[in-house]
């Protein structure tokens, strides 16, 4: 292995001809380790020398611990830098990592679906960027992007030109002068969405990709409503709570006894204590979650840019830590649109897209393509991004026969008695008292309401070019998915929908989840259904109805 | 069967044709259309044309066997010898008995019933299930692996699992309970088809 020198990473990896050496990453990462030694060691030595406090007492161990903890990381952070290298030839990207273990792992450059820049606050104080190369891995295969933290901002952006736009050589185009369209809020009917697509294709043999054809959306403040409930506020809150009794208690002053001396608790009883404590510490944590909508979706904008195999849907955002997603339209095959039961009443949905090549269960969701918002913006935009000259997403949807209602009553009151069977018997042979049988009671007539918001959360439909269907009690997703991108179809039938002469049509896909289903639809009806939803596919498998 | 397939196709256009977003009836609720109702409806899935083998019902009682009689054989020595659980174990017992029961003279024959395959030079199409009965199809053109597996069992009576990939992870078709060399017969034929056919790469 040749070394190189720092320097030669600086230097531009220009796209008509790929740097084949070895490189390292940007030699800043040094400094800014160093930086970091220095800032985490700070606390710990201002509280000795400054403060006076006490180094063998209890209270400095946790200021030593960080001091630790930062300057270790530190030193593996340069050991990182001094022993990676990455290459980038014409066919492959190479990465070789690790000081015992040695790891050399290679891209094949046509098999590289997505190239995400990141920045943390650190990253970007040095002008640094984190280059996440994404090969469509499988994440149940273990497999994970290849990652390069990091190069300088100038080298990422080069090498993510360089690598999404293959040899395409950089040339100036007047055509590509940004679309004067870009509002942010384009007219919902957007006579243009078609020709959009369609002309991305010859405007795409040029290269520089930072010019967006068309913006979808940008930072809407107002969403952070949207945002603030959730059941991670009060695991937020918690967090919050217990850093701040912490720290108070570190400089001498008790939080705890500050709460308690707040109110008369004993005359508010323990069921009250219990309310005030669900509601005060959930408020922290919804202004939390919404203080985080800030910081992580400032400056967001969905767009369309060019790229060298078509067109891209990039996502921009973040205020301390940024972070830049493009996805190959190429590959998106539909979206999605899910409504979470408790916030239907506000209209809050998250929007995704399906495409193949992007890990699904990323941290990132690099499938979402809008924060949580109002579902009627969320629909106008997956329509756009979709560029069908009708809104899939304003489409008509059938809906399913009543004896599908049926079937969630029958399913919903079986798993009351079930409840109640176990109840009674626990109770029976003294483990539980006699008085829990009620809450079967109490369970039924709620899994009633939950069988008829299920139901009415069933829809289907097709339109010329996608298979439209609605389900979800928790999550009622709206999926819009590419007829032609149908793999398998399933139709599928248990013994009490046999009764009940219903079924469930499934259609798989190779994109984003894997498989969509459409249940309970009329028995003769899934058979129209299946059959239009994957042309041609099960024609030679049908007979005249006997 | 070409022949049903060619009369099919013609109906196939009309109804496509109809099938625009602005005509959301063609299959629309089952109440309000009964007269307005496509040639489709006319038509339903027929089965697949071949059986698998009878061994198979051997296969799946050997397979319930496995699965059961270690359970109850454990619930029988607990019962001997752990006294204080003996009313719970009564339970288990009684369950672990069901299973084998049904497991041995219902489920095989059921599924015996049930599982059909076939398999044309565009896709491969096969039904199975006992309680939850699935038709499966795929295109050829989506196909990415075809395997001949064989489990232990399936060895002791000379059987083989076909089983067929797809890109999607849930799209996968197995056929199991076939004679060892039609499977492999029909895994080289289909890798030989899918090889010719153009796929899409996905």
């Amino acid at each position: 292995m040749s070394t190189v020198s720092p320097e030669t990473a600086d230097q531009h990896l220009s796209a008509d001809t790929p740097t084949t050496t070895w490189q390292r990453l940007s030699a800043r990462i040094i400094w800014v380790d160093l930086a970091i030694s220095v800032l985490s060691v700070l606390p710990a030595a201002v509280a000795i020398w400054v403060f006076d406090i006490d180094a063998t007492g209890g209270q400095i161990w946790p200021l030593i611990g960080l001091a630790v903890l930062g300057v270790l990381g530190a030193v593996f952070d340069m050991v990182r830098w001094t022993f990676t290298r990455f290459r980038i030839s014409p066919g492959y990207v190479e990465l070789k990592t690790g000081v015992l273990l040695r790891q050399h792992r290679s891209i094949q450059r046509d098999r590289v679906r997505s190239v995400d820049v990141e920045a943390k606050l650190r990253h970007r104080m040095a002008k640094m960027r984190v280059v996440n190369i994404g090969a469509g891995q499988q994440s149940a295969a273990g497999e994970s992007a290849l990652s390069l933290d990091a190069l300088s901002a100038d080298d990422a952006l080069s090498l993510q030109d360089d690598l999404l736009n293959g040899a395409a050589a950089p040339a100036e185009d007047p055509r590509l002068a940004p679309d004067p369209d870009q509002d942010g809020l384009p007219s919902p009917q957007r006579p243009d969405a078609d020709t959009d697509a369609q002309n991305d294709d010859d405007q795409t043999a040029v290269a520089p990709p930072r010019e967006p054809i068309r913006v979808f959306a940008r930072f809407e403040p107002r969403w952070f409503i949207y945002n603030m409930f959730n059941i991670w506020a009060y695991v937020l809150a918690l967090g919050l709570l217990w850093g701040g009794l912490w720290l108070l208690n570190t400089v001498g002053i008790d939080l705890y006894g500050f709460v308690v001396g707040l109110l008369d608790w004993e005359s508010i009883g323990w069921v009250g204590t219990v309310l005030i404590a669900l509601v005060a510490v959930g408020a922290l944590g919804a202004v939390g979650l919404g203080i985080y909508y800030f910081t992580e979706n400032w400056n967001f904008e969905l767009a369309r840019v060019p790229s060298g195999k078509g067109t891209m849907l990039r996502t921009r955002k973040g205020l301390l830590t940024t972070r830049e997603i493009n996805r190959d339209e190429n590959r998106i095959r539909g979206a999605q649109i899910s409504e979470p039961v408790l916030w239907r009443w506000m209209g809050a949905s998250d929007t995704s897209v399906i495409t193949t090549g992007l890990d699904e269960w990323s941290m990132s969701e690099p499938a979402a393509i809008l924060p949580r918002g109002p579902v009627h913006r969320a629909k106008e935009v997956a329509g756009q991004v979709l560029g069908a000259p009708e809104n899939p997403f304003h489409a008509h949807l059938n809906p399913h026969p009543r004896r599908a209602l049926r079937r969630r009553l029958w399913w919903a009151t079986a798993l009351a008695l079930g409840i109640g069977g176990v109840l009674t018997w626990l109770a029976l042979i003294d483990v539980v008292p006699y008085t829990t049988i009620w809450a079967a009671a109490a369970f039924w007539p709620m899994s009633l309401l939950a069988a008829v918001i299920a139901y009415r959360a069933l829809g289907h439909t097709l339109t010329d070019r996608y298979v439209i269907t609605r389900s979800g009690l928790l999550n009622r997703a709206t999926t819009v998915l590419q007829r032609s991108a149908v793999s398998t179809i399933v139709i599928s039938e248990s013994l009490l929908q046999r009764r009940l002469n219903l079924r469930t049509v499934s259609t798989m896909t190779a994109a984003g989840g894997g498989g969509y289903d459409t249940p309970d639809i009329d028995r003769q009806q899934s058979v129209e259904f299946a059959v239009q939803a994957a042309p041609g596919l099960l024609d030679p498998f049908l007979v005249p109805d006997k | 069967m070409l022949c049903r397939s060619g009369f099919y196709a013609g109906k196939m256009n009309e109804t496509a044709l109809q099938a625009t977003p602005s005509d959301s009836r063609v299959i629309s609720g089952h109440d309000s259309s009964q007269s307005a109702r496509s040639d489709l409806s006319a038509l339903s899935l027929r089965p697949p044309a071949h059986r698998v083998e009878r061994r198979a019902v051997g296969w799946w009682m050997l397979q319930s066997v496995v699965l059961s009689v270690p359970i109850l054989a454990a619930a029988i020595v607990a019962y001997v010898l752990w006294e204080a659980a003996r009313p719970w174990l009564v339970l288990a017992i009684v369950a672990a008995s069901l299973l084998l029961i049904v497991g041995v003279a219902v489920e095989p024959l059921m599924r015996y019933r049930v599982h059909r395959w076939e398999t044309t030079p565009e896709a491969v199409y096969a039904r199975s299930g006992w309680l939850v009965r699935e038709w499966r199809a795929a295109p050829l053109s989506r196909v990415q692996t075809v395997d001949a597996l064989r489990g232990p069992l399936e060895q002791l009576l000379g059987l083989s699992t076909l089983r067929v990939t797809t890109a999607s992870s849930y799209g996968a078709i197995d056929i199991g309970g076939l004679d060892q060399k039609t499977a492999a017969r029909l895994a080289e034929d289909l890798t030989e088809i899918t090889q010719q056919t153009p796929g899409d790469a996905t």
